[in-house]
């Protein structure tokens, strides 16, 4: 989603899962400019991020 | 949009494609959006003035007197989005 | 999931934003030939680039008001916390960010990769500029051209670049 490249807030390891897909492409890309799709939907980004913020005590 | 095309527009006076730009630009993307966002910018910059409060005039002349006027117009830009954002219903508030 | 280059992802698109904003889209058809990184990950000095607008508290903020974009860059040191850095940017949805910064400029969870080994080292510096530029040629001429020498200036291996 715009604004939320690297996932939702406070889900530190979907962040950081994220990043390491991408700096994977460096290695497992067969050509430039071929596109990656993260296999997430932001709907269950969504739904994992709700449930740490409630975890965490800070759910808006 | 580019700027090779509103330079263009300038060219041949194509006011329309201007105002087009400039609504594109308030609304962002949404040119409907855009007419209401310098409807609002007006409507908040009449609002303090009707009680006719003393305002710096003497700044105002002086600053229109002395400024170029590409540096007037970021003025103008900024004063935009500084009365819109004043309204409490600002597209550009982060949650777009 | 991998897609071919030269596929667009949503066909028709960049049709409808050209209808919106003429002469806005440029069509890319030749690509930078892959390298492959010279050394492993975890050996190799990392720079960030993003276009979210973020900068250090107290540096002019970048301008968001003019109608044809801002041409400058922020340097962000990658030591910094996310409590020191702030977003100037209008054009894409901040709420995320405004409570955790990492989820449009992932500086924290970077600095962590790097503690783990995962990335050898960072560049000092992160760069962040605006994504709202009219002047495709004069985004390249100077933003680009000068964020890639600022890159080169401080080693870095790979970049990896976020737009917002």
């Amino acid at each position: 989603m715009m604004g939320h490249h690297f996932g939702v807030p406070f889900h530190e390891e979907l962040q950081k899962r994220i990043i390491r897909t991408a700096l994977s492409r460096i290695t497992e890309a067969e050509k430039s400019g071929d596109i990656y799709l993260f296999p997430m939907t932001w709907a269950e980004a969504r739904l994992e991020g709700k449930e740490i913020e409630k975890k965490l005590g800070i759910a808006p | 949009m580019s700027l090779a095309y509103l330079k263009d527009a300038i060219k041949e006076g194509d006011s329309e494609k201007l105002i087009r730009y400039v609504r594109l630009h308030f609304g962002d993307g949404n040119e409907e959006r855009g007419a209401k966002e310098i409807n609002k910018a007006w409507i908040e910059a009449l609002k303090p003035m009707l009680e006719i409060p003393a305002t710096d005039r003497e700044f105002i002349l002086q600053t229109l007197a002395e400024k170029d006027t590409a540096t007037l117009a970021h003025l103008f830009f900024h004063l935009h989005f500084y009365f819109v954002g004043r309204s409490g219903e600002w597209i550009h508030d982060g949650n777009l | 999931m991998a897609i071919s280059k030269g596929k667009e992802l949503r066909p028709g698109l960049w049709e409808t934003v050209n209808e919106r904003y003429p002469g806005s889209m440029i069509t890319k058809t030749d690509f930078v030939p892959l390298v492959k990184l010279s050394k492993p990950l975890g050996e190799a000095r990392l720079a960030f680039i993003s276009t979210a607008g973020i900068q250090p508290k107290g540096t002019l903020p970048f301008d968001t008001v003019h109608p044809v974009g801002d041409y400058t860059f922020r340097r962000v040191p990658s030591d910094s916390k996310p409590a020191e850095l702030e977003i100037h940017q209008l054009k894409y949805p901040t709420f995320g960010a405004n409570r955790d910064l990492n989820v449009i400029f992932p500086i924290e969870r970077l600095q962590e990769l790097t503690n783990e080994r995962v990335i050898g080292s960072l560049t000092k510096n992160f760069y962040s500029f605006i994504g709202y530029n009219m002047d495709p040629e004069r985004l390249e001429r100077t933003l680009a051209e000068d964020i890639a020498d600022a890159v080169e200036a401080e080693n870095a291996d790979l970049a990896l670049l976020a737009p917002a």
